[in-house]
């Protein structure tokens, strides 16, 4: 994204929409740890993934409905356990999980994804 | 001994004794009492057959006498049969008999009695039957009556559901069918279009991992993976049971793989700090 605007002219909303934003983004850049930005990567895949799957749906066709639910339901289910991953490994809430390990997490997340992956699986058909 | 002779004696007037018709009669009269026909009734022969309308009345008149004394008696039963021969339907309708054996019985058809048969085009054979303790039984048969074609009787409220239903014909959808290969290879492009972008952020962050294949890491990633692997295996081909077996027997060098590869990593973060 673009730098911020130079805030001479603060006359439209739009335009103080538009620096708000990009001042979020800028001090995400600058302030997020780099793992969580591999977390974050992996969060916007997740929902870009069931997005598509849900416009294929409605556009085209369910008919493997079970093959969409499960494709679906994985895509909704993986963003779940990884955003709780990434909430209790942000050194940020180190307060709220005093005695959450970021290997505890982990191990957390490796399991949660096992037993999801095989109902999706299982949905599969 | 009295008994004995009481008995014999009431067999001999059963054998001596039986009933007779005097002077059986009908008349065929109108609401306002015109006589449409009258007669008496011949016990050897059948007169014409009777025709009652639907506000006629028919009177029937006899007498019941003992044979011998021509003295009138009441008899123990005396009874009308009305008998549709084509349908079967009969009708039996008690007649009250006078102490003296007079007997008079009236068939209204604006008020029939409810013994009266369903009637249809065809005669009504009607008899008379004469029943007694003391005399022998009798049964003359009067005429043939020709009565207004009864109702139809009223529909039961369930008789609807006392029908042969028609057979069931199951219609199912059409079969869903997949669209055509052209727009499934583009959804199918689009939908795997993430990893691309899930590839590209990952290389612009850059995130290191020096220690993905240490000893003591790469165990644990590796039965992470065969967990995917049997995941797999088991959409293709496996049971239920199957997945569960051996994913339990998987599970166990796993937690102790996982500990250890964990614990190290927890060493290397507080080292690092």
């Amino acid at each position: 994204m673009a730098g911020p605007k130079s805030s001479s002219k603060p006359s439209t909303a739009s335009s103080e929409t538009y620096v708000a934003v990009s001042t979020l983004w800028k001090s995400y850049l600058d302030q997020t740890p780099d793992r969580l930005k591999f977390i974050d990567a992996f969060l916007a895949f997740t929902v870009l993934s069931g997005v598509l799957q849900f416009v294929y749906c409605v556009l085209v066709t369910n008919f493997p409905f079970n093959a969409f639910l499960a494709g679906f339901a994985s895509s909704v289910g993986q963003f779940v356990l990884t955003a709780s991953l990434r909430a209790q490994v942000n050194p940020e809430n180190r307060s709220e999980f005093k005695e959450v390990s970021p290997e505890r997490a982990f191990a957390d997340f490796a399991l949660g994804s096992i037993v999801l992956h095989f109902f999706v699986f299982n949905f599969l058909g | 001994m009295v008994w004995q002779f009481s008995w014999l004696l009431l067999a001999a007037t059963v054998q001596a004794a039986s009933l007779s018709l005097q002077s059986p009669r009908f008349t065929i009269s109108t609401p306002d009492a015109t006589q449409l026909r009258s007669d008496t009734l011949s016990l050897t022969e059948k007169p014409e057959p009777l025709t009652l309308g639907p506000t006629d009345t028919l009177k029937l008149t006899f007498q019941i006498t003992e044979s011998d004394e021509g003295k009138g008696v009441q008899p123990h039963q005396t009874f009308l049969r009305f008998y549709d021969k084509a349908s079967g339907e009969e009708g039996i309708q008690p007649v009250r008999v006078t102490p003296g054996g007079k007997a008079k019985f009236e068939l209204n058809m604006v008020r029939p009695p409810a013994s009266i048969p369903p009637t249809t085009h065809n005669p009504l054979e009607v008899s008379l039957i004469l029943g007694s303790f003391v005399h022998a039984p009798a049964q003359y048969d009067l005429f043939d009556l020709y009565l207004p074609a009864s109702q139809t009787p009223a529909e039961h409220p369930d008789e609807a559901s006392f029908h042969v239903l028609p057979a069931i014909k199951h219609t199912f959808r059409p079969e869903q069918k997949s669209p055509p290969q052209f727009v499934s290879a583009v959804f199918a492009a689009t939908v795997l279009s993430p990893w691309l972008v899930l590839i590209g952020l990952w290389s612009k962050i850059g995130v290191k991992v020096p220690n993905l294949f240490s000893l003591s890491i790469i165990p644990f990633t590796a039965l992470l993976g065969a967990f995917e692997v049997l995941l797999v295996w088991y959409w293709v081909d496996l049971k239920l049971g199957q997945v569960l077996l051996y994913g339990g027997i998987l599970a166990i060098p796993t937690v102790f793989a996982g500990k250890q590869a964990l614990y190290a990593t927890g060493e290397w973060r507080a080292g690092r700090k």
